[in-house]
């Protein structure tokens, strides 16, 4: 068995370095949340998130939303930019 | 034949998982256009994970999964003939990993190694070559058999090469993000 639990291991280390370079590795529990509801979003539709359809996806309160996302912005992880269709709704892309 | 058992079972079981779930959201988005689950094909990643850190052992067990994925069922299979695209498949990742072998960049997990199982970027490397020839190789047997209702064209062999190297890295990413309490864990200890 030592084999089969080095080669999970070998797995786990390369996942640990890809969560290192993508800078994900800090994540509370609300930032996970808020991340990986932007990339299944952007990946099932396609189009751009805006902060509207995360607080829908994720179930968090809008405060929470707008807290983690300067945060990520902050960070330098997400970028925040203004909707051209509507002044007030901020599109969400990835750095 | 050491630990044979524990691999197939895993690696069974790893890639049904990612069957069931990339049968869930096909279904969730209504198959519309039809085509729209091979860009994001979640599968494709439990060939390339079993098959780069198990090896050959991890084929017989790939291969089952593959033919049970598609209808959840092995017993549908009406001609021999058709189970060679699951097992192109499937074959698909040791090529890669033997084509590396034969231009000098054989498989190994220290960072001396040509290609390092460790690497992140390496197993990127092993997901594109093994699309390309899983795309390639299956559409061609595809047209060669007449298998499709459709008419094959570039644009599928394309669809496959991108959905194979998507469902790769949202899976990879997944991961990454799922096991980040164990690295925190293991950080603090």
């Amino acid at each position: 068995m030592k084999k089969f639990y080095n080669d999970i291991a070998d797995a786990l280390n390369m996942l640990s370095s890809l969560e290192r370079d993508l800078n994900i590795h800090n994540f509370s529990p609300n930032e996970l949340k808020v991340f990986h509801t932007i990339v299944s979003s952007e990946v099932n539709s396609g189009i751009k998130s805006n902060i509207t359809d995360v607080v829908e996806s994720s179930g968090l309160s809008r405060s929470t939303v707008y807290k983690t996302l300067r945060k990520l912005s902050n960070q330098g992880i997400i970028a925040l930019d203004q909707s051209p269709d509507d002044k007030r709704e901020y599109l969400i892309t990835f750095s | 034949m050491k630990n044979l058992f524990t691999i197939s079972l895993t690696s069974f079981v790893f890639s049904s998982a990612l069957w069931i779930i990339w049968f869930f959201f096909v279904v969730q988005i209504e198959g519309n256009p039809n085509w729209i689950g091979s860009l994001f094909y979640l599968p494709h990643a439990a060939r390339v994970l079993c098959v780069v850190y198990f090896g050959w052992k991890a084929v017989p067990a790939l291969f089952l999964a593959e033919l049970w994925g598609p209808d959840f069922s092995i017993f549908d299979l009406e001609s021999l003939i058709n189970v060679i695209p699951a097992l192109i498949s499937v074959l698909s990742v040791p090529l890669a990993l033997q084509t590396l072998d034969w231009f000098g960049f054989p498989l190994g997990n220290t960072s001396a190694s040509p290609l390092n199982k460790r690497n992140y970027k390496h197993i990127a490397l092993i997901t594109m070559i093994s699309a390309i020839y899983n795309s390639l190789f299956v559409n061609l047997m595809l047209t060669k058999f007449s298998m499709s209702s459709q008419e094959i064209g570039i644009d599928q062999i394309v669809r496959f090469f991108v959905g194979d190297m998507l469902g790769t890295a949202i899976v990879l990413l997944i991961l990454a993000m799922m096991l980040n309490p164990l690295f925190n864990s293991q950080k603090v200890n």
